[in-house]
């Protein structure tokens, strides 16, 4: 007699297992395209040409071509290194702030939390893409304006986890041995708790990625992000958009690597947030 | 008050320490006018109920007392200096390098992400700017110190892979690292079993000698205390009750609620039917009765009690107590 609830479990575990291991092999796919996109890509992603408008997938050009002959292809693969670019610039500067205002409200409480955490409540409170508009609007267009914009509307995020975990760690008796060692609050800081933080960062930054890749698209999808020809994903897929009916191809390449993308990257986060925070599995 | 009895300078002494802590629920006044001495080279154990006060005290030393918590009153002299007037950076140097402190749970005292040799590092290097390499060094012959076998090997060991006595030992190596004057033991062996807690004692009393340290225990535990103390406090309820050396205490125990710990305590092989126990609960530190704090539960309680509080007086050759009982008025 089979154990059925035993073996729904082992096939739920698999079925998570298989699923990050599909997380790492598209993300580790993704990073190879943007590396080698020179030599992946048989075009360059601004190469026009006359003769070649519009062409539908063939075994030449892949994806096709677009209104100006460009291969979509090829400004797809390139689209990997911006898309790529943006995520981890955006994971970095969000991870930075994260991480000093998470400790300093999480460790000293008080007035300071107060102060941070209201001014993340601040940023939380409005829709966030209008804010990053916003942010664009008032910068002007342009990746690294989107860059920033993206990290003003999404610190909050990381800085709540990051605090809540501190929050979770201060009182615990190692702290108060530090404390009782004699070690300064800095020390405490960066020698104590951050070490203990590092799986939380990791996990907070490969769900971070995916998002901020799905707002930099949607910002360029707007217009206002990476400006022609640079090969965005949002750009072209709304470049693209304007042909739907008669050359559905432009849009829909780009569309299916900002999903497999952005899932392969939460499928990885996912992952690891099982295999480094053993309290969330059941 | 006319509690000094010794005024030959301490290592430490607390005066009228009061520590409170604000909660919704009111004012909790955990230690409630405390006073007593550390001498040097001495065993001062602390005991009581859970609840009384006595972490809190030793935290109080140590300035280690946070939010809610607040140090309302009271001085703290070691070596002389005042240390509750004493600048946060300058109270820093205090910690670990003159008094140090061994925590109750052993388990969570240690920092997971780091070896225990690190660990056993940190503090001579913050404290004496040790080099690194240096300070891995003295932390293997701490180890060893610590009677931990493999010293080499269980430098480079995590947290997690010890056992519970084996990371009290890591803590200790750690809290002599930097050779304080004081060490202040928090129920250093309630989370270990008995045959570890008596090589524990063993160890403590040991580094001890060999280093003049004076060592405050605080416990529970009266089995410890005979074992241990040279000199011995009893608190109830945010209150010193009782202040003697050990042998007096254990042989003319004052105050009823010393009195009646002593009785509670299983004796030798004769199996009593049932033993005794203390009649009530510990008093609310938020609401504590009036009067003598214990005179709800004592059996011996006079009117007077009720109302007026006993102050801590000397009877005898440096015995004080905390009772009506003893009034020489």
């Amino acid at each position: 007699m089979p154990n059925l609830a035993g073996t729904k479990k082992t096939v739920l575990q698999l079925l998570r297992y298989r699923a990050s291991l599909a997380g790492i092999l598209i993300v580790l796919a993704i990073s190879l395209l943007a590396l080698f996109a020179p030599l992946i890509a048989p075009r360059g992603y601004a190469e026009t040409s006359t003769v070649d408008m519009l062409r539908p997938p063939s075994a030449q050009d892949f994806f096709g071509t677009d209104m100006y002959g460009r291969d979509v292809f090829s400004r797809v693969v390139y689209g990997a290194r911006i898309a790529l670019w943006v995520g981890l610039l955006v994971t970095f500067i969000e991870a930075s702030m994260g991480i000093t205002l998470g400790l300093l409200s999480g460790f000293y409480g008080g007035i300071i939390d107060k102060a941070i955490s209201a001014a993340g409540d601040m940023v939380w409170a409005f829709p966030s893409v209008v804010l990053a508009l916003g942010v664009v609007a008032i910068l002007g267009a342009g990746l690294t304006q989107v860059v920033v914009a993206i990290a003003v509307v999404s610190w909050p995020a990381f800085t709540r986890i990051l605090r809540a975990k501190v929050q979770s760690l201060v009182n615990r008796e190692f702290i108060l041995a530090a404390k009782a060692i004699g070690e300064s609050d800095f020390s405490i800081m960066t020698r104590y708790l951050l070490p203990n933080l590092m799986p939380s960062i990791l996990v907070v930054s490969t769900l971070t990625l995916p998002s901020a890749i799905l707002y930099t698209t949607a910002l360029s999808f707007l217009g206002f992000g990476a400006q022609p020809p640079t090969p965005d994903w949002g750009a072209i897929l709304s470049e693209g958009s304007a042909q739907l009916a008669i050359a559905p191809w432009v849009a829909t390449f780009p569309g299916i690597f900002i999903v497999i993308t952005a899932l392969g990257f939460n499928l990885l986060g996912d992952g690891l947030r099982d295999l480094l925070d053993p309290k969330l599995r059941i | 008050m006319d509690s000094d009895s010794t005024l030959t300078a301490s290592l430490l002494s607390v005066e009228g320490l009061r520590t409170y802590f604000n909660v919704s629920e009111g004012v909790v006044k955990a230690v409630d006018g405390v006073s007593f001495n550390v001498e040097e080279n001495e065993t001062f154990c602390v005991v009581g109920e859970t609840g009384c006060g006595k972490s809190v005290s030793a935290l109080s030393i140590m300035r280690l007392i946070f939010h809610p918590g607040k140090i309302v009153e009271g001085k703290i002299t070691y070596k002389g200096k005042d240390l509750l007037k004493l600048p946060e950076n300058e109270m820093r140097k205090i910690r670990g390098k003159e008094i140090a402190m061994i925590f109750q749970n052993p388990m969570r005292s240690l920092n997971p992400v780091f070896t225990i040799g690190s660990q056993i590092s940190e503090g001579p290097i913050a404290h004496f700017n040790l080099p690194g390499r240096d300070a891995w060094k003295n932390a293997i012959e701490l180890i060893s110190k610590v009677r931990m076998p493999d010293p080499e090997i269980r430098a480079k060991s995590y947290p997690h892979v010890l056992s519970g006595g084996m990371r009290q030992r890591a803590m200790i190596a750690m809290m002599i690292s930097c050779e304080p004057s004081l060490l202040i033991a928090d129920e250093p062996t309630t989370s270990v079993d008995v045959t570890i807690q008596a090589q524990i004692m063993d160890l403590l009393l040991d580094i001890k000698k060999k280093r003049g340290m004076s060592v405050m225990l605080i416990t529970h535990n009266f089995g410890l205390v005979a074992e241990m103390g040279d000199r011995a406090a009893v608190m109830y309820c945010g209150k010193v009750v009782e202040v003697g050396f050990v042998e007096e205490i254990f042989r003319e125990p004052l105050h009823p609620y010393t009195q009646g710990l002593l009785k509670c305590l299983p004796v030798g092989f004769e199996r009593k039917k049932e033993l005794e126990v203390i009649p009530g609960t510990l008093a609310s530190p938020v609401n504590p009765p009036q009067g003598c704090r214990f005179s709800p539960r004592c059996n011996r309680a006079m009117s007077k009690c009720k109302l007026e509080e006993p102050a801590l007086l000397a009877q005898g050759h440096d015995h004080l107590v905390a009772c009506h009982l003893y009034g020489g008025e």
